[in-house]
């Protein structure tokens, strides 16, 4: 699981995330990119949304609520700086053979050892907020955390690419989400 | 280990010259279209069989006591029961879902009319009373087995088997762990952490058991780890001796006293670091992730090592030792007896891990103790397994990386045209890097003296590109697509004289040959295919004898034992998987007009076929 803290620590820097992304190209090594910004949240715009709330949650999942959610209790989405952003998609597919995603994913994302990221059927969700969950905090059947690792505009330039891969679709899989049932039939 | 192509899945191109005049697309064609027998060499019905296998099986020849049979890996049974005349009469009588829908290679042992079956990951364990009606279990067992596994698995999540000794069942686990499970009772008696899966160090290998002692070998070859061999004690789990695969003699358990390449490029000093740039041998890959055999005589275990990696050579330039290569050690102590690198400073992924079969046998007029090999880069060896002296090496499918191997140096001679160093795009290369063969392993019968070989007819293109190590993701560096070879069709159940290194028959498959062999002394080999087809030839002659479409692909290899009545068994698992069925068993790209998913693949058309599963089908007669 993503320190809490860390995470809530960032959420201002992701929202207020410029456009300033270092050009890519051969990494011959990965070192830990600069921390993030720890920015005191409360001045913050938007920080009001998850002040206090210890059950802070960066993506929506509504059907799950319980029948009579209040209303206002809403998740903060995470906004992609870089959606529909051509430059970010092309740094995004550099960085993808980069840090040897394409190895385990497949050339366009068409899977090998880690699943497709181009057919819409997504394992743990679609959304720019999941696909960033996804790399940011990697998932237990091996993909590994590039949050720290790598600097968090290069991780949405990656999601800006894997999103632009499967044509905006979200449809059914077999290889359903869950811990201990994910690619594994049990 | 070969993994999925990383940049694959762009169809089927007949681009290289060998492939121009295939007819392309066998394998969207029905599978009723394979199974065309093509008589090529010696008539198997005339040969004389002096050949015997080296270490016969022990014990009951109704059991199935160890991953290959016996420790030659000769997957020959003495049970007869089932014959040509009668096979066709053969039916299922009773099949197990394992509940796991992954690559299901390996196979199950049977031991005193009971049936152990390991799974892919999660590599849950069942033992199957085969005494009472119904085959009930009498225990499963659940090992702890971390999940990260499943995600630094090259080529699927496949498990290629347990062993068992003195009451005690004995498998690896995908995430580098080696556990020994009471046969009686289903409780773990011991587990031993042997690989670091958060490099991408897994484990898939069936080990075996010697003299008390399990020899164990890691995956990971396109992690950047670097490759072992290890043995432990089997009533315990402690580590008795680690030897690498890659690095200073030291840690190779190399002793100048004793160790007797044959070849003048295996002779040397420290050897497996030299023949690498600095300090690369590090991540020089190397792995052992296939069979082991084993000679008491000798007191030699014999294995193979994987591709170096990464593959892009421009990284690593020299030999490389000692990946891509057959190691012979002594049992007791693991020191390195003879090598022999078949493929040096491999450029194509053709590891050179499956599995040596121990014979002995006539070439060239002289009786020999020998191995013999099929290996990925497509060329038959019949190696002397005392001195490692490669008596005759000859394609069995089509090579045009090499043309010939050199039998006084021992090394291939490269045709320039294939070689891959320059990061240019290089062009129709076969076999791929999926092998002439992989790890589905081969049977030998000493009733005709035959080989009975799954064999792949694939080529690829290549291209590599620079690449980093970060530690537990791939360390790969090329793209490398891959499409049928010459003739459209995917690969071939093949017979060999490896006294002669002729073919003696084959019969031509729409889709790669994924499955092992079974041979009976009832004169019937069995394998089964990619699109599900669980079938019978006629030992002799290769005539076709028998099939049953299984609930999925077959990447199993199937098994024969006497069950508590009297009757002759054969099983096998259907659950498609491993490296090539990883396009259907993964969440990766097909290619049919109804499913979601989109792109081509290496084999469009086999996902009409079939589908995920994992199941274990058993066969009889009345």
């Amino acid at each position: 699981m993503p320190d809490l803290r860390t995470l809530r620590a960032l959420v201002p820097h992701l929202l207020l995330a410029t456009m300033t992304a270092g050009a890519t190209g051969v990494f011959l090594r990965v070192g830990l990119a600069p921390a993030a910004n720890v920015v005191e949240r409360t001045s913050q715009s938007g920080a009001g949304a998850f002040a206090g709330a210890d059950s802070l949650r960066f993506v929506s999942h509504p059907e799950t609520y319980p029948v009579g959610w209040p209303a206002h209790d809403r998740p903060l989405a995470l906004v992609n700086p870089y959606e529909r952003n051509a430059q970010a998609l092309a740094t995004g597919a550099k960085l993808f053979v980069s840090y040897n995603c394409v190895d385990c994913h497949g050339a366009d994302g068409n899977g090998a050892i880690g699943p497709s990221l181009a057919d819409g059927r997504w394992h743990f969700g679609g959304s720019a907020g999941e696909v960033f969950e996804s790399i940011y905090q990697g998932r237990p059947d091996g993909m590994p955390a590039w949050g720290g690792r790598i600097a968090n505009d290069q991780v949405w330039m990656l999601v800006t690419y894997v999103r632009s891969l499967n044509g905006g679709r979200n449809v059914s899989t077999e290889n359903f989400t869950g811990r201990a049932v994910e690619r594994s039939g049990h | 280990m070969t993994r999925a192509r990383p940049a694959v899945l762009v169809g089927i191109l007949l681009a290289c010259a060998a492939c121009a005049d295939a007819g392309g697309g066998a394998a969207a064609k029905a599978p009723e279209s394979g199974g065309v027998k093509s008589a090529t060499g010696a008539a198997a019905s005339a040969l004389a069989s002096n050949a015997r296998i080296a270490v016969p099986r022990p014990g009951p020849p109704g059991d199935w006591p160890m991953p290959g049979g016996d420790y030659s890996n000769s997957r020959y049974s003495e049970l007869e029961d089932v014959t040509p005349a009668n096979v066709k009469s053969l039916h299922v009588a009773w099949a197990l879902s394992t509940g796991v829908l992954r690559g299901h290679e390996g196979q199950p042992l049977v031991i005193d009319h009971t049936m152990y079956i390991v799974t892919p990951y999660p590599n849950v364990a069942y033992a199957v009373d085969l005494k009472t009606e119904g085959q009930p279990l009498k225990w499963r067992f659940r090992p702890e087995n971390a999940q990260a596994a499943a995600g630094r698995a090259c080529c699927d999540v496949v498990n290629r088997g347990a062993s068992y000794f003195e009451g005690l069942v004995i498998y690896n686990l995908l995430d580098g762990h080696t556990v020994a499970v009471d046969a009686a009772t289903g409780v773990e008696r011991w587990r031993t952490r042997m690989g670091d899966v958060s490099l991408g160090e897994t484990i898939t290998m069936a080990p075996i058991v010697v003299k008390g002692k399990v020899i164990v070998g890691s995956s990971g070859g396109e992690f950047g780890v670097r490759g072992w061999l290890g043995a432990l004690d089997a009533r315990t789990g402690k580590l008795l001796w680690r030897a690498y695969n890659v690095g200073p003699d030291k840690d190779m358990l190399i002793d100048p006293s004793d160790f007797k390449p044959f070849y003048a490029h295996d002779q040397g000093t420290n050897l497996g670091q030299t023949s690498w740039p600095g300090e690369s041998w590090k991540q020089g890959g190397g792995v052992s992730w296939g069979w082991v055999s084993y000679d008491p005589a000798l007191n030699l275990v014999y294995y193979g090592t994987s591709n170096p990696g990464p593959w892009n050579v421009r990284m690593r330039p020299g030999d490389n030792k000692w990946t891509c290569a057959i190691l012979a050690r002594d049992a007791d102590t693991g020191k390195l007896r003879w090598v022999v690198q078949v493929t040096p400073h491999d450029m194509w992924d053709y590891d050179a891990v499956n599995e040596n079969i121990l014979v002995d046998l006539t070439v060239k007029g002289a009786p020999r103790k020998a191995l013999v090999h099929f290996d990925r880069n497509g060329y038959a060896y019949t190696i002397d397994r005392v001195t490692g002296e490669i008596i005759l090496a000859e394609p069995f499918v089509h090579v045009n990386w090499s043309t010939g191997i050199d039998l006084k140096t021992g090394r291939p001679i490269l045709n320039p045209e294939k070689t891959t160093q320059d990061e240019r795009l290089v062009k129709g290369i076969c076999p791929s890097l999926e092998g002439g063969k992989n790890q589905q392993p081969a049977a030998f019968s000493p009733q005709t003296g035959l080989f009975y070989v799954p064999t792949v007819n694939l080529c690829m293109d290549f291209k590599a590109r620079p690449v980093s190590y970060i530690p537990g993701t791939p360390y790969i560096g090329a793209d490398a697509p891959e499409m049928l070879g010459a003739g459209g069709f995917g690969g071939e159940f093949i017979a060999w004289d490896a006294s002669t290194g002729t073919k003696a028959w084959g019969i031509k498959e729409p889709f790669p040959v994924w499955s092992g062999v079974l041979v009976t002394k009832g004169g019937v080999a069995f394998y089964g295919t990619l699109d599900g087809w669980f079938k019978a030839v006629d030992a002799k002659t290769g005539t076709p004898l028998w099939k049953f479409k299984v609930g999925s692909g077959v990447v199993g290899n199937p098994i024969t034992y006497r069950g508590p009545d009297g009757k002759q068994y054969v099983a096998i698992y259907a659950g498609i998987g491993g490296d090539m069925g990883l396009l259907i068993a993964g969440d990766v790209a097909a290619n049919l007009p109804y499913d979601v998913r989109e792109r081509g693949t290496t084999l469009p058309g086999l996902a009409k076929w079939t589908s995920w599963g994992g199941e274990l089908f058993v066969f009889a007669i009345d």
